[in-house]
């Protein structure tokens, strides 16, 4: 009963503000350029938790099958693969944010539809300084279940750049909803983009 | 003119003035409200001034002393800590400063403070804990946030403010133990409702202490934040000292290194943060609270890129 009442009258809802959110970055995305000097490599993901069962192979079929079918479209590449937590990743490449995030939207309504919704877990956004000494990966983790953006810039074995996150929050932190509680920034270590 | 492009925290900070007169007003006009009710009430205010001025001149004059004894703080030479005396030389060289003196505390506990009665003879003191996790640069920014402190002579400030507080809070207690005992000092023509004059004194006299004490607390809110500012002033680089509050407060240890896949099915998304933003606390704080000192000291770095 409860999965349906939630299927029902959650999800409609939710895609339409996780959508709005993962969208912000579209102009978010030219600010972090300009005041951080941070660019979008144009590689994001998306990942979910895997359910053993017939519908959610389906769903992935699906999905593989809109990216396929989108590719002249929106001049985007993936691949899928499934980590050691048990998630499963559909990574995009593209060339223009516009498109990227339209992908990754994509994706996250179509996991919705077929009433996984809590199973989403983060859309990833890679970025790289290109300010002199710092050749840093930096990442912005878009939280499906909090629904806000918060950074992540790894730095060796298990380390981040505080500093630097706090900057990230600092210059966009306005314009994208943003996570405020540094309790939630969870990282994550090992990304398969 | 110049001005016009800088952002608003590299101003001249008039809201600190303004609000420091005002404060004062309100606590002298606390104060005398309050002596007048006591002269009205016949006891005899020149003792209690007397006794009042004698502590606050002791205070003031002992203040630096009083505060590095008990603190444990001690006063170390540059031979021995030669980096600690070049990072500060460094900060008031640039700033056109008189150097303070240095005290460092050996507790494992990251803090630092400044005292003293004017600029020359103010001390600043850390503590060892602090030198220990904090970077230069950081440590820079606490610097310059204790210097700022001295320069606009905080110290000075909370010791006039505090004086109304004690001097409510020491007749609080005269009340007290007067209608403990019966009139006190009174006159001996209105012994028979001197329990209840005691009484009046007794509220008017806390309320007075707690409205005064509540008042120093905004004060000395307001200059944490001003020397926040004065911080980011002196070393154009606010995230530093935003690194080091998180840092001191331990929030730094609040943000996880615990795989976002990892906690995931925990549902640690919907545990509420315990009694963050509390008013009554923050009522009562000399500081206000992290969060709220980073995100200005943000705020002033997201206004200089």
């Amino acid at each position: 009963m409860n999965f349906f009442f939630r299927r029902s009258k959650k999800h409609p809802f939710n895609s339409r503000t996780n959508s709005d959110a993962i969208f912000s970055l579209s102009s978010a995305y030219i600010t972090l350029e300009t005041k951080l000097g941070l660019k979008n490599t144009g590689r994001s993901a998306v990942s979910m938790k895997v359910v053993d069962g017939m519908y959610f192979s389906d769903m992935k079929e699906d999905i593989q099958r809109f990216l396929d079918a989108s590719k002249t479209d929106f001049d985007l590449r993936y691949r899928t693969l499934t980590d050691s937590y048990g998630y499963l990743w559909v990574i995009i490449e593209g060339k223009h944010m516009e498109d990227i995030l339209a992908g990754v939207t994509a994706v996250g309504d179509m996991v919705e539809e077929k009433g996984f919704s809590d199973k989403l877990l983060a859309a990833i956004f890679e970025f790289s300084s290109n300010i002199e000494n710092n050749n840093s990966i930096q990442y912005l983790i878009y939280n499906y279940k909090r629904n806000n953006f918060y950074p992540f810039i790894p730095t060796g074995q298990k380390n981040r750049d505080t500093e630097q996150e706090m900057k990230i929050l600092s210059a966009v932190g306005q314009e994208v909803k943003f996570e405020k509680d540094m309790a939630f920034w969870y990282p994550m270590w090992d990304l398969p983009l | 003119m110049s001005s016009i492009s800088k952002p608003a925290w590299q101003k001249r900070d008039t809201g600190l003035t303004i609000r420091m007169i005002f404060s004062f007003a309100i606590l002298t006009l606390l104060y005398l409200i309050f002596l007048s009710v006591l002269s009205y009430l016949g006891i005899g205010y020149i003792p209690i001034i007397i006794i009042a001025s004698a502590m606050i001149l002791a205070q003031w004059y002992f203040s630096d002393k009083i505060v590095l004894w008990s603190s444990g703080a001690k006063v170390v030479s540059k031979e021995q800590e030669p980096e600690l005396h070049e990072l500060i030389e460094r900060i008031v060289a640039r700033n056109n400063l008189p150097k303070p003196r240095i005290a460092v505390i050996e507790t494992n506990m990251p803090n630092a403070f400044a005292t003293g009665r004017g600029q020359k003879s103010s001390v600043i003191a850390v503590t060892r804990g602090l030198l220990q996790i904090l970077d230069t640069e950081e440590l820079e920014g606490v610097i310059a946030h204790e210097l700022t402190h001295i320069r606009n002579r905080d110290a000075l400030v909370l010791t006039l403010a505090s004086l109304f507080s004690t001097v409510a809070w020491y007749l609080m207690q005269f009340g007290f133990y007067g209608g403990m005992y019966g009139g006190g000092y009174g006159s001996g023509g209105r012994d028979r409702n001197g329990g209840g004059i005691m009484l009046i004194i007794l509220l008017v006299a806390m309320l007075t202490w707690v409205i005064s004490f509540l008042i120093i607390r905004a004060i000395s809110r307001y200059r944490e934040f001003a020397a926040d500012r004065g911080s980011a002033q002196m070393t154009g680089k606010p995230v530093k000292l935003a690194n080091a509050l998180l840092k001191i407060s331990g929030t730094m240890k609040r943000i996880p290194t615990k795989d976002l896949r990892q906690v995931e099915g925990l549902n640690a998304f919907f545990i509420v943060p315990a009694l963050s933003g509390s008013t009554i606390g923050n009522l009562f704080s000399t500081h206000p609270p992290v969060e709220k000192r980073v995100q200005k000291l943000m705020e002033m770095e997201a206004s200089m890129s």
